[in-house]
């Protein structure tokens, strides 16, 4: 058996397309692309494909990630070249490594993510608001919970909240938001903006640049080389 | 594939910013699922838009969708995109941002296609249709609409009775459209390089054998009866016949489908093994409407199979047809399939099945005999009923078929009903509880393995249908089906594992009114439209008060529709429109049904003689 990471982007439109759609879109993608992708048994065999983190409908992501896994070896290019082929247009497979098989799975090793928010112009108090955030010793939002998700909890997010950065570029200002995700729990970037001063007609653009795991104490990124994380302003000038 | 820039930019807004984020199943609206065709609007001659009734989920499985949508893209001078009835909160999105419905792939807004084709399948998409005219920007009524405007045509099973929807209608296709659509673009694009006018367009359409103009026709009425129906123009047929494919073997069929993004009704690639049905059931419009049985052969199929496999990347493969285990080259079919697609994780399916030994066979064979579900249908639940209504499955077929499937391992059986059929008794709603006990019986007693059994027990209200020996039939009265209904309600209460549904009675006789309905009834359609009926097939749409208050205004009255059972001379409004099985056939079939007799299969024994020109199983 032969474990390939995927590095891939998901964007402009394909923002709208859900997780499930997502796995769908891949899974069949790759059957036409005559990848052996290996099968669990059953009636209803189902193949192995492994995503770092489900991203929410509306956000783009730059640098996703997903497992797969072969029955056969096959060149790093040559599956990034025949997948490619097979994706509609918004997705895209930047980067293909192959992973031992062994290796813990993606999704129990993902830590955080860094999300980036657009603004045309900065929104008032947005930068206060921000500081304050950041200094508060905790953060209360509400959540679903509960059979059927009708009750209401309610959750520090304090905690997951690792850093938040107001940078401006150019014309537009953006904010970095780098928040805890995985298993281990996290923060959702909806939950964070429904806490600043951003409301408006249309909600303002927000991609996921990077999905980091932990390793020897630092944050990286799943595909093992770069991007190391060390501040947002450092990763900022290393990513796209 | 070469994305060519999307022309609607009204349409952009929802795209660009965060806004289609607002509504449920966004993915619904893209038009970018792979192999969906795009081409530049401007770089073609005509400019068509396969427009389902009903939301994208239920017109992404439609086969006829699917065949027609890949045969018109095969031509160079035409482009064919997809529109489906958008969701309420889509609608209202558009509404409150005034951007007019589009089509997914260019996003080109309706009124500024050449061509608008609707897909006919059932009477409650029918304030459907007017919506997206209304949303599209489209004046509804057929005669409000310019030259500027689109040609609204519609094809379909119901456009063999397409009276309550003529006013808004130009032209509807009678029969199977892989040959009409051809003739119909090239005129169409003939009339739009001549410059001429609209009227000379519907005269020449009218002029192809297959194609209905109502507007060249005026039914006449005479103490509340369907009379007659004048003709306004000499040169439109008294007669329309529906048109038939006679080789399918070597008709159209698409080579991929677009794979939604989308988790749709039938997600999955379709084989159409055949065209028409041997049975004859007499409640069933396909049945009478889609004849004679016509076949694709095994190898035709299995190279289509493997185009399609290959093109969509689909997992299940579904060989599908009214009545799939009658194909007559089943087995080598499935044989051949097995060896082609082996090792590489394809299933296959076999969506309508008989209550027979033999169908339950070929389904342990190709699911490998292992759990999953498996349907049936009786229909009726005792033999005399099933007599009546000519389907002959016997009890002891039913109950064997359910009991391999049992003991095959299968853990979930659905079984269809009919309730309210011609000729129904208590006896026969106590032979369905009976059967059904029976069944779960037989569950109960599978020897220690695996999960429960559980049964689905669906009962359907009866629909009168046109075309059919059974137009001449009554619906049974709203409140005895009610009635009906909380009789098996209780019955079924003692049994385990066993759970009933029913279809909505409202919406059945709805559904009555319209398939036997004329042209007064566009008024109602109207009415309802404006009063805000659409997407009536779905149950938290569907409001049977807004109905009744639609027809009072209009002074029309539905039970005369749903209730009415002229006599054999009497004329009927779709009589003009012909299937090609005879009217004396149709009244013989009925008269038979009143004595309990049954008609044998198209392929035993003779031909029962419906009347049909060029049946390749006649004569035999
Ligand atoms: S002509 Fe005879 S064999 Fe052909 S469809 Fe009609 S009844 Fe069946």
């Amino acid at each position: 058996m032969h474990r390939y990471r995927l590095c891939f982007s998901k964007e402009g439109e394909l923002k709208y397309i859900s997780h499930l759609e997502l796995q769908r879109t891949f899974f069949r993608a790759l059957r036409r692309a005559g990848i052996p992708l290996v099968y669990s048994g059953g009636f209803n065999p189902q193949p192995r494909l492994v995503f770092a983190a489900p991203l929410a409908v509306g956000i783009e992501g730059r640098n996703e990630y997903l497992d797969i896994y072969l029955q056969q070896y096959r060149q790093e290019r040559e599956l990034e070249e025949i997948i490619n082929r097979e994706l509609p247009a918004g997705l895209a497979v930047k980067n293909v490594l192959e992973v031992q098989p062994g290796e813990p799975s993606l999704p129990s090793v993902v830590q955080a993510a860094l999300y980036v928010v657009s603004f045309d112009a900065v929104p008032e108090k947005l930068e206060a608001a921000v500081k304050g955030l950041l200094s508060s010793g905790s953060v209360m939002v509400d959540r679903k919970g509960g059979k059927m998700g009708k009750e209401k909890k309610r959750v520090d997010i304090r905690t997951y909240i690792y850093d938040l950065k107001l940078v401006k570029e150019g014309a537009e200002s953006r904010l970095y938001m780098l928040l805890a995700t995985g298993s281990r729990g996290g923060a959702r970037p909806d939950e964070v903006l429904g806490l600043l001063p951003v409301k408006g007609e249309s909600r303002p653009a927000v991609f996921r640049r990077e999905i980091f795991v932990y390793s020897a104490g630092k944050l990286v990124s799943p595909a093992g080389k770069s991007p190391v994380y060390t501040s947002i302003q450092e990763s900022n000038s290393s990513g796209k | 594939m070469g994305m060519v820039k999307k022309m609607g930019k009204k349409a952009s807004i929802l795209f660009n910013g965060g806004l289609l984020g607002k509504v449920n199943r966004p993915s619904r609206y893209l038009g970018s699922e792979f192999n969906a065709v795009f081409k530049s609007p401007d770089q073609v001659k005509v400019h068509l838009v396969l427009a389902f009734p009903d939301l994208y989920e239920v017109g992404m499985s439609h086969l006829g969708t699917k065949i027609l949508y890949a045969l018109a893209n095969s031509l160079p001078y035409v482009y064919a995109e997809r529109v489906f009835a958008p969701a309420a909160d889509m609608e209202a999105l558009l509404r409150e941002k005034d951007i007019p419905l589009f089509s997914l792939e260019s996003r080109t807004p309706l009124s500024r296609f050449d061509l608008v084709g609707f897909t006919l399948q059932y009477e409650l998409n029918y304030t459907s249709i007017l919506n997206m005219l209304h949303l599209g920007g489209i004046p509804m009524r057929g005669e409000e609409r310019k030259q500027q405007h689109p040609l609204v045509i519609g094809g379909g099973p119901l456009a063999l009775n397409p009276e309550p929807l003529a006013p808004f209608l130009d032209l509807f296709v009678l029969g199977d459209g892989e040959e009409v659509l051809l003739e119909l673009l090239q005129l169409y694009r003939d009339w739009k390089e001549s410059g001429a006018r609209k009227e000379e367009f519907l005269a020449g359409a009218a002029g192809i054998a297959g194609v209905y103009v109502p507007s060249f026709y005026i039914p006449r009425y005479r103490g509340g009866r369907f009379v007659s129906l004048e003709r306004k123009e000499e040169h439109a047929p008294a007669i329309v016949e529906r048109r038939i494919v006679s080789d399918l073997d070597s008709a159209f069929y698409p080579r991929s489908f677009i794979v939604p993004y989308l988790d749709i009704v039938h997600d999955r690639a379709i084989l159409e093994l055949f065209r028409g049905c041997p049975q004859g059931c007499r409640f069933c419009q396909a049945g009478f409407v889609y004849r004679p049985m016509r076949e694709r052969s095994p190898e035709r199929l299995k190279e289509l199979a493997v185009c399609i496999m290959e093109s969509t990347g689909y997992e299940e493969l579904s060989l599908s047809s009214l009545s799939s285990s009658d194909y007559s080259g089943i087995e080598e079919l499935i044989t051949l399939l097995e060896e082609e697609f082996a090792g590489k994780q394809v299933r296959l399916s076999l969506p309508s099945l008989k209550a027979d030994p033999f169908a339950v066979k070929l389904a342990a064979r190709i699911q490998g005999g292992i759990s999953g579900g498996i349907t049936f249908a009786p229909e009726a639940g005792t033999q005399r009923l099933r007599d009546i209504i000519n389907k002959r499955a016997t009890e002891d077929d039913i109950l064997s078929a359910a009991c391999d499937a049992i003991e095959a391992g299968r853990n979930h059986l659905k079984l269809y009903f009919m309730l309210g059929l011609p000729g129904e008794k208590e006896e026969d709603l106590a032979g369905i509880v009976e059967l059904c006990s029976r069944i779960a019986a037989a569950g109960r007693k599978r020897s220690g393995r695996g999960r429960p059994l559980r049964t689905t027990v669906s009962v359907s209200t009866f629909v009168p249908k046109a075309h059919t020996p059974f137009q001449w039939e009554p619906q049974l009265d709203l409140t005895e089906v009610r009635r009906r209904q909380e009789y098996l309600r209780r019955q079924f209460q003692s049994l385990k594992n066993v759970q009933l549904t029913w279809h909505q009675p409202g919406m059945s006789y709805l559904e009555a009114v319209f398939a036997r309905g004329d042209r007064r009834l566009a008024a109602v359609l109207e009415e309802a439209h404006a009063r805000g009926s659409r997407l009536d097939a779905w149950s938290d749409h569907f409001d049977f008060q807004l109905w009744e208050k639609a027809f009072h205004e209009r002074g029309i009255d539905p039970h005369w529709y749903a209730r009415s059972s002229p006599g054999y001379g009497e004329p009927l409004p779709w009589e003009h429109l012909q299937a090609g099985v005879t009217r004396d056939f149709l009244a013989c079939e009925h008269k038979l049904a009143m004595k309990g007799e049954v008609t044998p299969d198209c392929r035993e024994a003779q031909c029962a003689g419906c009347g049909l020109k060029k049946c390749p199983l006649a004569g035999r």
